[in-house]
């Protein structure tokens, strides 16, 4: 199917989003009002920040072919235990949601490995279950952080564009994409992705890897929302979906694709950054919050429908049927995921 | 994988012996789990009272059709929606600000609305075999907020009084108790006596394998997402007429609460295996399990957490289960 071998999609999406939204983002002149400050791009990595420690997580499991749902409700909790635990000092805040986090991945990690279980229902009760654990700690109440000297120190502005929230961020992913590219985990993490029974059949330790995997991702996870929380000073119970579809749409315009196997660190680093320039693009526009609702859903349905499998058989079918080639070899199916 | 190797025919008794074995079990971990609510629930105050039951099986009604929507999905392999609280929301609108039309119509309308936007859904996910999960998270988002942007954020009232006839009690028992039991019975027959039921474990159990047999997959789990939205479409006609007034928040967390419901009722997420009756009886575990919970106190949080370990205890006792049927 692939004609073009170093055009694969694991680069060629991630730098296409990424491009296609840096031109957007510096026309914006054009097409609206205002124009492009340098405000603008420090809320763009501002937005990044938020948004990035969940993609990243997401998109870890999904390279290594599964999908954790629990990260919003990971996310979620975390920031309840920053402002609930961290009234006294942050860093208990911050330790407990990253302890948290990390004990929540690793019961689904050693659930997932351990009985081989497609990650898919066991995070989907964890995100329910996460979810109802915040809400009772809040009693479903927004709690707010009063130790203000931690709000504005991780929003002020570093070297004109950053501040130390968008730095802390962008270290996680130099921090991942160097373990992940100077170690064999790089590898080892996108060959459990493509081929479970091959990999562990080559030496590949999958279960151990599947474990540090999801405990990453709860890290991750639950880091991202002591950041949040820091960063407005209060914690909500209920994030709704807004923050899944968008490290969603990131992780999938990032390179990653959902039958796993696929995607990189820098590719995830270039579809939320994509994700953010569109996000503040929105803003600037000054679009109503439903038109940028259904913008992300667009958005996130039509990867969704380009990245599913039996489009991409469909289109040969039909195309095998309309100049139909003597001798041409038979589409051959793709192998079934062996969990 | 290897079709042509035909399993010898011991083995293959074996086997059907084991599935028989490993669904009574399921059958009768479900059974305990319930008859466990029940004790806890008669030590429990004023829970073993005739307005209480009554909460319980109307909490279970609502719950109960839409989680039965949900069983076609699960069923046909395509795992779950998550978009049924918005659906059912926006179905709701649809449904109130048609009354004056008449209920029949109304409901009518309901009901090709809510099996068009879950249809073109399941459209995507069997022809294209799109991600469910991710594919329906998008529509939750989509249809919430086309639902906020078309009605500015207000509740819809209702344009007539014909929807008061759902709220009707006969026999003391609210209506949507006897539809839940009508529908479990009509979705029941549909699994097990016709040719798309049949269809739709096949697809379910292995997709690769029904389409290379020749079966339509696109187009039975096109049908299995019709149906789950005429039935969603029933939950939010009574859920509206309930409230007599419908908002974006209309379907709550009725998203978790029916997934909670289906794979309480020990049916499996990868497919191929469930029935409308199970899912009966995971919807009246479900409402049991929130009004014991409620009764003694606990916050909504609570139940939610609750409702969440239970799916996650289910999910691995089918799965440990179903396990020693494949290896």
């Amino acid at each position: 199917m692939k004609r073009l071998p170093r055009a694969d999609p694991e680069v060629l999406l991630p730098v296409t989003a990424l491009g296609v939204t840096v031109i957007a983002f510096l026309l914006i002149p054009t097409y609206t009002d205002s124009t492009v400050a340098t405000f603008d791009v420090y809320n763009t990595l501002q937005i990044f920040a938020r948004l990035g420690p969940l993609a990243l997580a997401l998109g870890l499991t999904m390279i290594a072919g599964e999908f954790d749902l629990s990260v919003v409700g990971t996310y979620a909790l975390g920031g309840m235990l920053t402002v609930q635990v961290g009234q006294e000092h942050f860093a208990y805040g911050v330790l407990a949601a990253v302890g948290a986090g990390a004990a929540i991945g690793l019961v689904q990690g050693c659930v997932i490995a351990g009985l081989r279980i497609p990650s898919m229902p066991v995070t989907l009760a964890t995100y329910i279950a996460l979810l109802g654990l915040t809400s009772a700690l809040s009693g479903g109440l927004t709690k707010t952080y009063s130790n203000v000297t931690v709000i504005l120190w991780v929003d002020q502005t570093v070297l004109t564009f950053f501040s130390p929230r968008s730095l802390i961020t962008l270290g996680l992913f130099v921090l991942v994409a160097l373990v992940l590219g100077l170690s064999r985990w790089g590898r080892e993490l996108r060959a459990i992705g493509a081929d479970r029974r091959a990999s562990r059949v080559a030496g590949v330790r999958v279960d151990r890897l599947l474990v540090g995997t999801f405990v990453t991702s709860g890290v991750l996870a639950g880091l991202g929302g002591s950041l949040l929380s820091l960063s407005l000073g209060s914690a909500n119970p209920d994030p709704g979906v807004q923050p899944l579809i968008l490290a969603a749409a990131a992780a999938l315009l990032g390179g990653v694709s959902l039958a796993g196997g696929r995607g990189s660190p820098l590719g995830l680093l270039a579809g939320i950054l994509a994700v953010a320039l569109l996000a503040e693009i929105a803003t600037l526009a000054a679009l109503p919050a439903y038109v940028t609702q259904l913008f992300y859903a667009g958005l996130l349905g039509i990867i969704v429908v380009v990245d599913a499998p039996d489009l991409h058989k469909g289109l040969v079918r039909l195309r095998t049927r309309l100049r139909p080639e003597p001798g041409s070899p038979r589409p051959i199916p793709e192998s079934r995921e062996t969990p | 994988m290897n079709v042509t190797a035909a399993p010898s025919a011991p083995s293959v008794l074996r086997r059907r012996r084991q599935r028989t074995r490993n669904e009574l079990v399921v059958d009768v971990v479900v059974v305990v789990a319930v008859l466990a609510v029940l004790v806890i629930g008669l030590t429990t105050d004023r829970f073993v009272t005739v307005a209480n039951a009554k909460a319980i099986v109307t909490s279970a009604s609502l719950v109960g059709i839409a989680a039965l929507g949900l069983t076609l999905i699960m069923i046909g392999g395509s795992a779950v929606s998550l978009a049924i609280s918005p659906t059912v929301a926006a179905v709701g609108m649809v449904f109130l600000s048609a009354q004056s039309l008449g209920l029949v119509p109304a409901l009518a309308m309901a009901i090709v609305f809510g099996a068009l936007i879950t249809g073109v859904q399941g459209a995507v996910v069997g022809y294209a075999a799109a991600n469910p999960v991710v594919l329906t998270i998008a529509a939750s988002f989509a249809i919430a907020g086309l639902a906020a942007g078309i009605t500015g954020g207000v509740s819809v009232s209702p344009s007539g009084l014909g929807y008061d006839r759902l709220n009707a009690t006969p026999g003391g028992v609210p209506l949507s108790v006897f539809v839940l039991l009508l529908l479990t019975l009509a979705v029941e027959w549909t699994l097990r006596r016709t040719g798309f039921g049949r269809s739709l474990y096949l697809v379910g159990e292995n997709r690769p394998a029904a389409q290379a047999a020749g079966l339509p997959v696109g187009r039975t789990t096109t049908v299995a997402w019709l149906g789950a939205g005429a039935l969603f479409a029933v939950t939010a006609a009574f859920t509206a007429a309930f409230n007599t007034s419908a908002n974006v928040n209309l379907g709550g967390t009725l998203t978790f609460d029916a997934i909670a419901a289906v794979l309480a009722g020990g049916t499996p997420i990868s497919g191929g295996r469930g029935s409308a009756l199970r899912t009966l009886a995971g919807a009246v575990l479900i409402a049991a399990v929130s009004d014991i919970l409620l009764l003694r106190g606990y916050s909504t949080g609570v139940q939610v957490l609750v409702k969440g370990l239970i799916v996650l205890l289910v999910v691995i006792v089918v799965h440990v289960l179903a396990r020693g049927r494949h290896a």
